[in-house]
Formats: structure tokens, C-alpha cells, sequence
């Protein structure tokens, strides 16, 4: 069994630790020929990620057979932050059960993690009709999620034809956002119903966080009183898909 | 009383929200008696309704489990049934415990020692037909299903962490452990400052996991072997155990004999104890009826009536935490599960 991947900088493998750490503090992966693929819920099973980082994603590949290793998150991601933008991270299964990470740039380091017995199970996804579709730059995600909390810990994304309004109500307050085709930051917009629901405030400013940093478009899908989905795509790793459940009560 | 595994397992202190919409099947009755014990007065007194009828069970299954409730985690209470023949030894052994406490402690009130009052008093606890009635009353208005085992509810209990009905079994004794519970927690119900008896002491007490196949892998045994140990220290089912037999003997001989037929120096006291009754007690437990477990909303008015109406509760301490639980609620978010 071999498994060595390769990236040009330590940026992905921090997106995704940092990630995966919103949610929980141990990771199983799996990796197979194809790619590197992690699925996880928090605890409380309100949210999951799900995260597709082929194979051409990475600037070297091997691995030949089926695999899954745990990792507890924040060691590994402890050591992933040791690298600078530029340097070259290796991360391999070497003996033992010791996961190799070889962060390479003008002095080599090497460290050796132990591995953690992984999860056995495999986490279903979500089974989900969208009714709404909408495109926004993940820097204006951020922000509206930011002003939304503000005043509330939670934020109902409210979709018509044209546009998204985005509301929160706390003991101080209210928060009203529009976004129609004519403001920045809004790309694309498709709504097959109105939909309106609400959501916890906390985990999807902290899953921003760890992910829209890296720029991009997010692609945020919901039905009324149903999950949601953002989509990522970042590059060099591929998609990363975050649900999350409604709150109990609208 | 059950069981002394403590030796044997090694427990992780876990924090409740961890355990956050996970269903746990407590054991009813130990519960409720740590309520009658714990639930005290100055002087070792239970509470009492201005009628003088006793209320500390329901002040214990009120407050904590609004405060479980409010973190959503999913309970079932398991009452207990019939008891097996075989535990009448125990339950004759308790009655006696409990008869001489009641007398050291009338004695200690009558003389002014509080203090002692209070220590004996906490081993006074009766739990009658009428609290376990009350006690279903008070977890139906908060929407707790309960479930009523043929026998023991910690067999009951646990066969729902194995047949993946729950995540698990809450109870002080580690017989749940015998009976195949994929995980224990202890101290779910008693977590927070807690009196150290005799001291004037507070220790602080978090609920810890003990989970079953760690238990077997730590010590490298089977179940059946397990079990072997659990009959050697003594269970609920054969009290004394073997004379002079503590968990570290009886893991010694277990491992090295593999089982207890196989002890030949013990030969003579093993067959005094119906070993394979026991065995069968624990390795096939009764299948508890579980086709009804359904949550209901918490019915407010109803908790308030009974308590305060009936059983003569703060009605503004009670009114307070439902206030806290609905607010919880309220800010609560779904499980994807409904999803799957």
C-alpha cells in the first residue's frame, strides 16, 4: 500500500484542516486512485462536509489501493501551519501508522504524527431537492453573514424570483440584507419556488472562515424549511460541499 | 449496590453536550434513588409537599432532566420490572441495610447529631409504587418516553444501545456493562458540585463514558469472560461473590483459567453459586418491547399544575426553567438525520 501526496504550498491542506475543525477533532480520510475524499458530521449531526480533492488537484499523486487513516485535526493541522506559502508539503503514510508530513523550502522538515484508528462507518448524505439556487462571491457571503451577526445569532435566507433577502432578529433588533442582479457581489440567482429558512449563524460564519478566504464563488442551494448546501470550489483542491440543518423553529 | 468493575475500566470524562441529540436509555430506578438520597434536607430530610408527601424524586427528575433537555439529549427512562428470583438475596440484604439506617438515623436526630442524620438518612431511600407512578406522570409531561422492562431495566437498557435504539445506557452500576451495553455513562443525572459524605466538602462530578468493547480490549476478554469476573466479585445475583475475591483476583484468574469451571482450587465455593443462571441472566437478557418510544413536546401548563399545583413547587423556580428549556428550544437546529 503506498500513499504520497504532494502540494505546491501548505494553503490547501490548511483549508482543509481548518475546515474539517469547525465541525470535528478527529478526521478519517479516504483515499483511493482517483483522489482524497473526507465526509464528516459534527456531533450533534447539524452539519456535514464533504470534501472531493481529485487526484489532479495535487501537484503529485500516488496511492494504489483503498485507504482510510484518522487524524486528530488540530495536531495535524498544527503542523500543516509550520509551512509557508511557498513551500512544498509531501504527506505520506509511512510505518507504523504514522502519518509523514515533509514540508520542503530552503531547509527540509520532516515530522511524523501518529495515526488514529478511523471511523469505521461511512456518513450518508443528505437526500435534497433545492428549490433555490444562488451565486455569490464568498468575500460578500462573509460579509452579509458578518452584518447579520451584528444583531442575531442565526440568519433567514428569504429567495424570490430576482432576489435574496437576508434577515436576523436578536433582543436588540433586526438585520435586513437585499441582494438583487444589480448589487456586487451577487453572480446568479435561479429560483424554482420562493423559499425561506433559518440557520445558525455560528457555524456558517466559522465554515466562511475557514474556506472563503481562499476567494472564489459559493454556490448556496436551500429549500424552505430544509437543509442547505454551499458548494466551494477552490483551487487545487476541488469541491467542498457544506450542509447544514434548519433551525427547529423559524 | 450492583457491581465493582472501577478497578477494571477506565472512564472518560465527557462533557454533556457531547451527548447532544444522542438517545440514552437511563436506568429509572437507580436514578430515582439517587434523587431520594442525594435530595436532602440539612438534617438528612426528604422534600415533602405541604401534605408531607415526599418530593425529592421530582425535584431531582424535574430540574435535571430540564437541564438535559435543554442541552437535546434524547431520554428514555427504563423502569424496572420483576426482579429475577435470584436477586432476592440483594433485595433482602438492601431492606436490612435500610431498616438498621432508619434506625441509626432516628437515633441521630433524637440526639442532635445532625451531621450523622444526614448520612444515614441517605441510605433510607424507599422508592414506592406511588413515586414510581408520580415519577412516569412528571417524564411523560416533559415529553420523556419510558419504557417498562419485564425484569431488570439495566438489561433493558442496554439491549437498546446493541440494537442501536440508543447511544447509551446511563446508570451508576456497572452491570450495565455485563449486560452488553455498547456504552455506559455515569454520573449523567448527579454531575455538578456533589457533598462528600462526612466531609464538609464539595467535589465537583462529571459524567464519564465507559465503553464496552474498551473494556474487553483493555483487558483482552471476552464478554462471557467478563461476566466470569462480574460472578466471581459478585453481582446483584450472587452478592457475595467468592470470599476474598476483588476485582484484581478475579481478573488474574479469570485470564489465566479462562473460565470459571477451569479454577480447580476454587472448585468447592464456585458450585455453591448458580453460575450459569447468572451467566444466562447476563449473556441473554430480555428483549424489552420497544415499538413505542415516541417524544412529545413538553406540556408547560400540565408541569406547572402538577408540581406547583399538586406538589406545592416554587412556582416561579419552576416557571423559570421551563422558560430556560423553551428558549433552548427555540434556538435549537435540526438533525440532517431527518434527511438521510
Amino acid at each position: 500500500m503506498t500513499f504520497s501526496v504532494s502540494t505546491n504550498s501548505p494553503d490547501e491542506w490548511k483549508v482543509v484542516t481548518s475546515a474539517i475543525s469547525t465541525l470535528v477533532d478527529e478526521a478519517t480520510f479516504e483515499a483511493n486512485v482517483e483522489g482524497l475524499l473526507f465526509r464528516g458530521m459534527d456531533p450533534s449531526h447539524v452539519a456535514l462536509i464533504d470534501i472531493h480533492w481529485p487526484n489532479s488537484a495535487f501537484q503529485k499523486f500516488q496511492c494504489n489501493d483503498s485507504i482510510k487513516f484518522g487524524v486528530r485535526i488540530d495536531e495535524f493541522s498544527k503542523l500543516i501551519r509550520r509551512g509557508d506559502k511557498k513551500d512544498t508539503v509531501e504527506v505520506s503514510i509511512g510505518e507504523n501508522s504514522t502519518l509523514v508530513i515533509r514540508i520542503k523550502n530552503g531547509y527540509s522538515r520532516e515530522y511524523k504524527m501518529r495515526l488514529i484508528e478511523g471511523s469505521s462507518g461511512s456518513t450518508p448524505l443528505p437526500k435534497l431537492n433545492f428549490n433555490s439556487r444562488v451565486v455569490l462571491s464568498s468575500s460578500t457571503l462573509d460579509r452579509v453573514f458578518s452584518d447579520i451577526q451584528v444583531v442575531s445569532e442565526y440568519i433567514t435566507l428569504g429567495s424570490e424570483q430576482t432576489k435574496i433577502v437576508f434577515t436576523g432578529k436578536g433582543d436588540s433588533g433586526e438585520a435586513n440584507i437585499t441582494l438583487d442582479q444589480s448589487s456586487e457581489g451577487l453572480e446568479d440567482i435561479a429560483v424554482k419556488e420562493s423559499s425561506s429558512a433559518t440557520y445558525s449563524l455560528d457555524y456558517l460564519s466559522r465554515m466562511i472562515k475557514a474556506i472563503g478566504s481562499t476567494g472564489g464563488s459559493v454556490i448556496a442551494e436551500y429549500s424552505t424549511k430544509m437543509p442547505l448546501r454551499l458548494e466551494f470550489r477552490v483551487a487545487n483542491i476541488g469541491r467542498i460541499h457544506f450542509y447544514l440543518a434548519p433551525r427547529v423553529q423559524d | 449496590m450492583g457491581l465493582d468493575l472501577k478497578l477494571l475500566v477506565s472512564p472518560r470524562p465527557i462533557f454533556t453536550t457531547e451527548l447532544s441529540s444522542r438517545v440514552i436509555a437511563v436506568d429509572a430506578y437507580n436514578t430515582i434513588y439517587q434523587f431520594l438520597s442525594t435530595i436532602r434536607g440539612q438534617t438528612g430530610e426528604l422534600l415533602t409537599d405541604n401534605k408531607g408527601n415526599i418530593t425529592s424524586h421530582l425535584s431531582g427528575l424535574f430540574y435535571r432532566n430540564i437541564n438535559l433537555l435543554a442541552e437535546n439529549l434524547r431520554l428514555i427512562y427504563v423502569f424496572d420490572g420483576k426482579p429475577h428470583h435470584l436477586k432476592s438475596k440483594e433485595i433482602e440484604r438492601r431492606k436490612r441495610i435500610k431498616q438498621e439506617a432508619v434506625e441509626k438515623y432516628q437515633e441521630a436526630i433524637t440526639e442532635g447529631r445532625f451531621e450523622d442524620a444526614r448520612k444515614f438518612g441517605q441510605a433510607t431511600s424507599v422508592l414506592t409504587q406511588t413515586m414510581a407512578e408520580e415519577s412516569k406522570r412528571i417524564l411523560a409531561l416533559l415529553g420523556i418516553p419510558v419504557i417498562q422492562a419485564q425484569s431488570e431495566g439495566e438489561a433493558a437498557a442496554a439491549y437498546l444501545t446493541k440494537s442501536d435504539n440508543a447511544f447509551c445506557a446511563a446508570s451508576q452500576d456497572y452491570d450495565s456493562i455485563l449486560f452488553g451495553a455498547k456504552r455506559l455513562v455515569r454520573n449523567l443525572t448527579i454531575s455538578g458540585k456533589r457533598k462528600v459524605p462526612n466531609r464538609n466538602l464539595y467535589l465537583d462530578i462529571q459524567p464519564e463514558i465507559i465503553k464496552h468493547v474498551d473494556v474487553l480490549d483493555k483487558m483482552g476478554l471476552t464478554h462471557e469472560q467478563l461476566v466470569d469476573i462480574g460472578i466471581l466479585i459478585g453481582t446483584d445475583f450472587n452478592p457475595e461473590g467468592v470470599a476474598g475475591i476483588g476485582p484484581k483476583t478475579a481478573l488474574k484468574l479469570i485470564r489465566e483459567f479462562g473460565k470459571l469451571e477451569n479454577i480447580d482450587k476454587m472448585k468447592d465455593k464456585i458450585v455453591q453459586i448458580p453460575y450459569q443462571d447468572i451467566r444466562d441472566i447476563f449473556l441473554n437478557p430480555e428483549v424489552p418491547k420497544i415499538n413505542n418510544i415516541e417524544y412529545t413536546d413538553v406540556d408547560y401548563s400540565n408541569v406547572v399544575d402538577f408540581l406547583c399545583g399538586e406538589k406545592d413547587f416554587s412556582r416561579e423556580r419552576v416557571t423559570a426553567a421551563l422558560d430556560r428549556l423553551k428558549k433552548s428550544i427555540s434556538s435549537r437546529n435540526q438533525s440532517l438525520e431527518n434527511w438521510f
